[in-house]
């Protein structure tokens, strides 16, 4: 087939990665000042309780400390996206275990380390709630007993350990469920998985003249930085400058601040540069992962196959703090309904405190928990019909033209393809070949993130162009999609372009890497920026040629008047020489996405933008006895409108399964009264290459309207459907159904254990 | 921090520097058990004393029945040794399950019976091969078989100055075949939540004999299961026997529950594995190429 793109769709090597495969690329773990100082944290090792004194001396005479910084160091200030209950080092009280209360700045790590087990806190202990379902109790502990104060976004209900209460209402549930021919009624229990960065949080902060902050850092969103640090130090946005490193994986974990205030303020205490790296410890005990949900799911269908309505309680578990877990409460609502044609919906949730781990927003937060339950509930009802499940799915999903759960109308729905591609892939037809052995499918929809982008794209005089953003490169390669992107509409090559990314004082702002919009937004950016140079190339070359502007035409990367031509570096070479350069500001905003506000209640987030569409099926045998589950085979179809880059595309997809089939069935952060019993990699199980699975990626271009050449986001889909997906095979493998995360083999034994037992 | 690095060239050096520094230093080999319990515990001992550049210790020796290895093997040497090839196959199989390729290629054998772990995977095997380990120390050579020199978790018959030399073994005289399997939540890094070998024989009527059975991180230490070792002698492997097995061998452990495993699943997988592994030995008697009771 031929394309009409030269560098749209085709698999280049990405921009960056000479520098990662030589070692040369400085990541944020590598980076170094001189004059630079190390700080570790001091941290809570109770789970809820008031702090009585802070006793530094002993830790302020061992060797190399220089300072230890608290709360009183900083202005008290609280902070967070939805609700400000976050601050940086507990002040009146702690709320969670590994909560930091103090820091330590040494001439090394090591000394700092050991000094901040000197440093000595006084605790009066309280009683602490580890449950959501504990937390919701009227007579509950208070995890924040000055919530009141806390300033929030007006969209958001609290109340006592509540952050926010959220409502998804379509028709008449109760009447639906009353008509319906069987109704269906599960709970669903997801777990606490962290993002699994390779490289760990890690900043350094440098104040200029004890008013201007420089901060280094592996943030995945530089702007954001900016604007909490100036936030948290009561001074402007514009005091702060935050560089990014290369970045060693972000999955989410690092869209908020991680270590960059507590070098901050170490830095404005201390006089000079700070360096905070996040132990493998505190990330397992203090970073922020993906929030764990309770689920329960009532849903009623026609005879023949037909959901008549839906209804859901669901309570996240936020931790400490709120975080992003207000934006799960009501994005999984989102998931819950769809991808299906629902006549009848109540959907209620409730973002919870509790005294853990503050969480975060893991790639596609609300993604796997919300999919886990609905489509794992899907195959159920299907089973107890005698329906096919994924003709089951057929008959209920939407289409073209349908209209989602929040009312808006939905374009470019590709997911019947999507759906009978996985089924022909996997083998459906065949979904039982052997004894102990099955298949499962399961399907989703997911949101492009909206946001603004801005870029400047400058040509320099031998051709070369510099694509200036504020958008950093987390290692997922969307940049050299953007890049692409410039450089087909530019009529340039790909090699001409270099990357310049992520510094809140030269480049522009940018919503930044998250949401699946790098590429997408960027791109359209690019797309914008690339009229107004081409605006530029006609007037230039229009003087060149004694000719008007509107009679110059593009073609390619060069101006055309008749049969001259005038190449974009000779125009370049020109614009240096009489008007300062040839550069553009190109900026894009997606257009709002249009739907019922007359559905939802509370809700902070409430459409799905540019929605991409997406199947996985899976082929694997479960060894009854001893519950291990091996994968045979691994398939995704995934709708991304365009592909700009297919193998970039296929990594986004490799890992994001394989981060998934993580979540499905070994990863777990484990509480055991607030503590986490497994801080570290040896027994916090994440996959490695050997229990990668065969994956095989096929990809379904259905292009959007609002995409650059219809492009879709594409890096948080995969790691959505890997929970439910594998859930669904292993129960068609042996009749074993575990509805709560990860299904460790421990679990599908005495999940057979008590079906063999029922049936006796 | 500082941390003295000695490089002995001889066996004589490193025992003299380790008693010179008693508790204060360490040995160290690959490094993959201390390195990592040091920086978990935040304690690391004053010095560390290198066994690398000391002669003879990373061969692996012998032929037909007697076998010796260095205490500095690696798991990758163990894991493609020809030798170990058939009847022999469950050191291998403990060999590759350990860590990662990266710790497999600087981890000893030594060390991880030193190391003393529980779930230590060289350990199941080493018990039923009846294994003697040799230990040189300022007061001298000594062997100790393998049963009574682990102790219990993390304990050892080890002084601090001894320096494990080497570990031995005969294989059983008749043809015979072995097996080891492992349950754990991933294929590589993962510490085993049960993990058992076995070694059986045929006699001629067709009937086990000399059956050895060890079990690894179902208690304290890994232990060989005689229970299930006597009931075994002389059967004819049949449907109800391995299911006795199983009984037997989930009765003979003492688990623990962890965040890893319930003591319960730990229990059920020590039935489960000990049944397979017999099983599996039994199956391999008729490919493995050792028969020298034919001869």
């Amino acid at each position: 087939m031929n394309s009409p793109f030269r560098i749209i769709g085709k698999s280049f090597p990405r921009l960056d990665a000479r520098g990662k495969v030589s070692g040369k690329a400085i990541y944020g773990t590598d980076f170094a000042m001189q004059g630079m100082l190390h700080g570790k944290l001091v941290h809570s090792p109770i789970a809820s309780g008031e702090i009585i004194s802070v006793d530094t001396s002993r830790a302020m005479a061992m060797p190399g400390v220089y300072e230890v910084v608290t709360a009183k160091d900083i202005p008290a200030q609280r902070y967070g996206s939805f609700v400000k209950d976050m601050e940086v080092f507990a002040s009146g009280r702690v709320n969670f275990i590994g909560q930091p209360v103090a820091a330590v700045v040494a001439r090394t790590a090591e000394e700092a380390e050991a000094a901040a087990k000197a440093v000595k806190v006084e605790y009066r202990e309280q009683a602490a709630v580890f449950t959501t379902e504990d937390a919701v109790k009227a007579d509950a502990p208070l995890v924040h007993p000055d919530w009141q104060e806390y300033k929030a976004v007006p969209t958001v209900k609290r109340q006592g350990n509540i952050t926010n209460q959220a409502r998804l209402v379509l028709g008449d549930v109760d009447k639906a469920l009353k008509e319906s021919y069987r109704v269906f009624t599960h709970r669903f229990v997801t777990n606490v998985v962290h993002p699994g960065y390779t490289e760990p949080r890690a900043a350094i902060a440098h104040w200029a003249d004890g008013s201007q902050l420089h901060v280094w850092s592996n943030t995945q969103l530089p702007f954001e930085a900016q604007a909490t640090l100036a936030e948290i130090f009561k001074i402007t946005p514009s005091q702060v400058r935050v560089n990014v490193t290369v970045i060693g994986g972000g999955f989410g974990g690092k869209l908020r601040l991680g270590v960059e205030h507590y070098a901050a303020a170490a830095a404005l205490k201390a006089g000079r540069p700070v360096k905070f790296v996040s132990s493998c410890e505190e990330e397992m005990t203090s970073a922020l992962p993906r929030q764990p949900l309770t689920i329960d799911l009532t849903t009623g269908v026609t005879k023949d196959g037909k959901i008549l309505a839906k209804a859901a309680s669901i309570l996240v578990d936020t931790g400490a703090t709120s975080g992003s877990g207000v934006g799960v409460a009501s994005s999984v609502m989102l998931m819950l309904a769809g991808p299906y044609k629902i006549p009848n919906l109540r959907l209620e949730s409730r973002s919870v405190y509790t005294n853990k781990t503050p969480t975060g927003s893991f790639r596609a937060p609300a993604g796997p928990q919300g999919n886990f339950a609905v489509e794992s509930q899907m195959d159920i009802i299907a089973d107890a019909l005698g329906i096919d499940p994924l003709e089951f799915r057929l008959r209920n999903i939407v289409r073209e033209g349908d209209l989602a759960p929040n009312g808006q109308k939905l374009e470019s729905v590709s997911l019947e393809e999507c759906l009978l591609k996985a089924a022909d892939a996997i083998g459906w037809k065949d979904r039982r070949p052997e004894p102990g052995r099955g298949k499962g499918i399961a399907c989703a929809w997911w949101t492009t993130t909206s946001g603004s982008s801005g870029v400047y794209v400058k040509v320099g005089p031998d051709g070369q162009v510099f694509l200036n953003t504020g958008c950093a490169e987390i290692g997922t390669a969307a940049l050299t999609g953007a890049a692409q992107v410039l450089a087909e509409a530019l009529g340039i090559e790909l090699g001409s372009i270099q990357i310049v990314s992520g510094d809140t004082a030269s480049t522009p702002f940018d919503f930044g890497a998250q949401g699946s919009r790098t590429a997408f937004a960027v791109g359209n950016a690019c797309i914008d920026a690339v009229g107004k140079l081409h605006q530029r190339m006609k007037e230039i070359a229009a003087k060149q040629f004694s000719a008007k502007a509107e009679e110059i035409e593009i073609d390619g990367g060069a101006a055309k008047f008749g049969d001259k031509l005038l190449p974009l570096k000779e125009i370049a070479a020109i614009a240096q020489t009489s008007q300062g350069g040839l550069i553009a500001h190109g900026t894009f905003i997606a257009p709002p996405t249009l739907h019922d506000k007359e559905r939802t209640e509370n809700m902070v987030i409430t459409a799905i933008n540019s929605p991409s569409f997406h199947a996985h099926a899976v082929d694997l045998s479960v060894d009854a006895e001893t519950g291990e589950v091996k994968i045979h085979d691994y398939v995704v179809v995934q709708d991304v409108g365009r592909a700009i880059n297919p193998t970039y595309i296929e990594g986004q997809i490799e890992g994001g399964v394989v981060q998934g089939i993580g979540q499905a069935l070994s990863e777990e952060i484990v509480y055991e009264n607030g503590i986490v019993r497994n801080a570290g990699l040896t027994d916090y199980k994440m996959p490695t290459a050997m229990d990668a699975p065969n994956i095989r990626s096929f990809i379904v271009e259905s292009p959007s309207k609002v995409g650059p050449y219809g492009a879709k986001g594409v890096g948080e889909p995969p790691v959505i459907h890997p929970p439910a997906t594998i859930a669904n095979a292993i129960a068609s493998a042996v009749s074993a159904r575990v509805q709560t995360l990860p299904i460790t083999a421990e679990k599908i034994v005495r999940t057979l254990t008590e079906v063999s037992e029922t049936a006796k | 921090m500082k941390l003295e690095f000695l490089a002995p060239q001889t066996l004589q050096d490193a025992v003299t520097m380790a008693k010179a520094r008693g508790d204060a230093a360490r040995f160290i080999a690959g490094g993959t058990d201390l390195v990592i319990q040091a920086r978990k515990s935040g304690t690391w001992p004053e010095a560390v004393i290198n066994l690398q550049q000391i002669p003879d210790l990373g061969e692996i020796k012998g032929s037909g029945q007697n076998f010796s290895l260095g205490s500095l093997v690696t798991h990758r040497q163990i894991e493609r040794e020809g030798r170990f090839a058939g009847a022999l196959e469950a050191l291998r199989e403990s060999a590759c399950v350990i860590g990662g390729h990266q710790v497999r290629n600087v981890a000893t054998v030594g060390g991880n019976l030193c190391n003393a772990s529980p779930a230590a995977d060289m350990v199941p095997i080493l018990l039923c091969l009846n294994a003697e380990v040799a230990l040189a120390g300022s007061e001298g050579r000594r062997v100790v078989p393998l049963a009574s020199f682990i102790e219990g978790p993390r304990k050892t018959k080890r002084a601090h100055d001894e320096v494990m030399t080497e570990i031995a073994f005969s294989a059983p005289a008749q043809k015979f075949a072995s097996a080891f399997l492992k349950g754990g939540r991933r294929r590589a890094m993962e510490i085993s939540i049960v993990a058992m070998a076995g070694v059986v024989s045929v006699s001629r009527d067709g009937k086990l004999t000399d059956v050895r059975l060890a079990m690894g991180a179902a208690g304290p230490k890994a232990i060989r299961l005689t229970e299930v070792e006597k009931f075994l002698e002389g059967k004819a492997l049949s449907k109800d026997v391995l299911e006795e097995t199983g009984r037997l061998a989930a009765a003979a452990a003492s688990p623990i529950d962890d965040v890893r495993a319930s003591a319960s699943f730990r229990r059920h997988l020590a039935g489960v594995y000990a049944r397979r592994v017999v099983e599996l030995s039994w199956n391999r008697i008729s490919e493995v190429g050792n028969d020298r009771s034919a001869a």
